[in-house]
């Protein structure tokens, strides 16, 4: 539905983006994931046509968003970066014209009207003027001036920035209520926010893609690139641990042994599994301790969560080791 | 495309930049100075005995906009492009000829308003003497005609840049060289006798010159319609440009 093929934008001697590649399914939820500064919305912008790459072209619904503009704009709702709103007309005014210029007529542009502002939450604030609402409630107006005419394919460039938790929620929630029949790609630098809503997502650093899949595929990613240490807290000293461990850093696991700063009885193991062996020593490990008869009272693989990845695989140095090799 | 559908986001455009031009001071300022100034010529000129005529203050109403319409048209889309809004219209299904028509068009709507004095002062001519109706309303087309071709220099100078006052200055610089400079260099004598009969058509003034004394020749219009033309295609192509780079 949405497709980007090898996007690339040059400032001057600056890359910004760099040979991007990407599909978004029909009815799918993409979330657009990376640091500030990654490249997130001069992608957005080449994706729905307002920026021409300097090289790579898009397509939105089979429409080349440069070459066919008029065909792939009237099928798209775009929320642009920082919402540009006119700060001197009302909510419902904003709106109208929004529908106006999508060619809307009148009847149906004042049902959707009340549709979209019931939706956003602003079925209250259609008489403010827009320049005096709260930043949050601004971000709904453009939220919903982007859902106005119902389009099949939505891109919304950080939709929740400058929302409250709980308007967050609802955002979230309406947007998770999109899937199916909208097509929605979306933006942002916090990862728990893309996480609950969208299917797959895309990772960007430094203008390069540095990962994608679904959350699930990111997290055995994650696993398998960097094999995880397992940590345990085990009651014996240093030296009892490590003979019960023997077979497993003989194996090439790599162990630290810490004394428990509280109780001097408990110990903190690390076991971090050798490169090439087995990824996960949990299992070995809670035998090798049971062999020996030892007592533990945690054990655990050290964070795998996409956080963690998320923050690993957008690390400047880490970027700069596989640039090539993925591409 | 229809010419309803082709319309329609013309004037969509057009209202919402009226609702723009009036919620800045600066449109009720711009119409507060016109009323006086034109006022003023109009009140030294309404006397016994003098000529029923709106001459002089049609000419001074071309003086005026040489620095009024700039004032009007800087917002247009400098504003846009400043507040991020222009993006916005960039990824909705109007061209860029629709939106520089429909600022520009607001422009003329608003110019409209500025003018309405004018129409007071004829009514007092006409209720207090016995003007000659012809060239009172050659004059006026006149100077819609200079209004128009202003206001679409001024839509120029404000698709070049994100800022008001340099859109300002641009616009009141390219009308300067419409007037003065057209007027003083072929006085100046500086020039070779082709050159010279080109700059002196390419006069403003001149142009308008005629409409004042009660002439209106094809010429004179078809000079005014290709120049509005001209600067509009300008400010389109520029607001194509900004896409690309």
């Amino acid at each position: 539905m949405l497709i980007a093929h090898q996007l690339t934008k040059r400032y001057g001697p600056t890359l910004a983006v760099d040979r991007l590649s990407l599909t978004v399914k029909k009815g799918e939820i993409m979330g657009f994931l990376g640091p500030n500064g990654a490249g997130k919305s001069t992608t957005m912008r080449m994706l729905v046509g307002s920026l021409p790459p300097t090289a790579g072209h898009a397509t939105l619904d089979g429409h080349d968003v440069l070459t066919d503009a008029a065909a792939a704009r009237r099928k798209l709702g775009y929320l642009p970066e920082n919402n540009p709103l006119y700060p001197e007309m009302r909510t419902d005014e904003f709106l109208h014209f929004c529908g106006r210029l999508h060619r809307m007529p009148r009847t149906e542009r004042r049902a959707r009207i009340g549709v979209v502002a019931e939706r956003c939450g602003l079925s209250h604030l259609r008489r403010r003027t827009l320049g005096r609402l709260s930043k949050g409630n601004r971000q709904r107006v453009g939220l919903a001036a982007a859902l106005l005419h119902n389009p099949p394919v939505l891109v919304l460039d950080e939709p929740t920035a400058g929302l409250d938790p709980q308007q967050i929620v609802q955002v979230r929630t309406l947007i998770r209520e999109l899937a199916g029949d909208h097509t929605v790609l979306l933006s942002s630098h916090i990862l728990p926010e893309i996480q609950r809503v969208a299917d797959r997502v895309v990772i960007l650093a430094q203008g390069v893609k540095v990962a994608q899949g679904t959350l699930d595929e990111l997290r055995r990613q994650s696993i398998a690139a960097h094999a995880p240490a397992v940590y345990a807290e085990v009651q014996a000293h240093a030296e009892g641990c490590q003979t019960a461990l023997t077979p497993l850093t003989q194996a090439g696991a790599t162990l630290t042994i810490t004394p428990d700063g509280i109780d001097p009885r408990w110990s903190r193991v690390t076991l971090k599994p050798a490169a090439g062996g087995p990824s996960d020593l949990r299992e070995d490990m809670a035998t090798a301790l049971s062999a020996a008869s030892l007592t533990v009272r945690e054990l655990r693989r050290e964070d795998t969560s996409l956080e963690a990845f998320f923050t690993r695989v957008t690390d400047p140095e880490s970027i700069a080791a596989t640039a090539g090799a993925s591409l | 495309m229809s010419a309803k559908l082709m319309l329609n986001p013309i004037l969509t455009l057009a209202r919402r930049e009226l609702i723009g031009l009036f919620a800045s001071p600066i449109g009720y300022v711009v119409l507060a100075l016109f009323a006086l100034g034109s006022g003023l010529v109009f009140a030294v000129g309404f006397a016994p005995g003098q000529p029923a005529a709106m001459t002089t203050t049609f000419d001074a109403t071309v003086w005026l906009l040489v620095f009024l319409a700039p004032a009007i048209s800087m917002r247009l889309l400098s504003e846009e492009m400043a507040r991020g809004t222009l993006e916005r219209l960039g990824t909705s299904p109007v061209s860029d000829t629709q939106v520089i028509l429909g600022k520009w068009l607001a422009a003329m709507a608003f110019l409209a308003l500025l003018f309405i004095p004018l129409l007071i002062q004829i009514g007092l001519l006409i209720w207090h003497g016995d003007p000659d109706f012809g060239p009172l309303l050659s004059g006026l087309l006149g100077v819609v005609l200079v209004g128009a071709l202003y206001l679409a220099v001024g839509t120029f100078a404000s698709a070049a840049t994100e800022n008001q006052i340099i859109a300002f200055l641009l616009a009141m610089f390219v009308i300067a060289g419409l007037t003065f400079l057209f007027f003083f260099l072929p006085e100046s004598g500086v020039l070779p006798a082709t050159v010279r009969a080109a700059v002196l058509y390419a006069n403003v003034n001149r142009q308008f010159a005629e409409f004042n004394r009660g002439v209106i020749d094809l010429r004179n219009v078809l000079y005014f319609v290709s120049m509005t033309g001209l600067f509009l295609f300008l400010a389109v192509k520029l607001l194509e440009s900004r896409r690309w780079r």
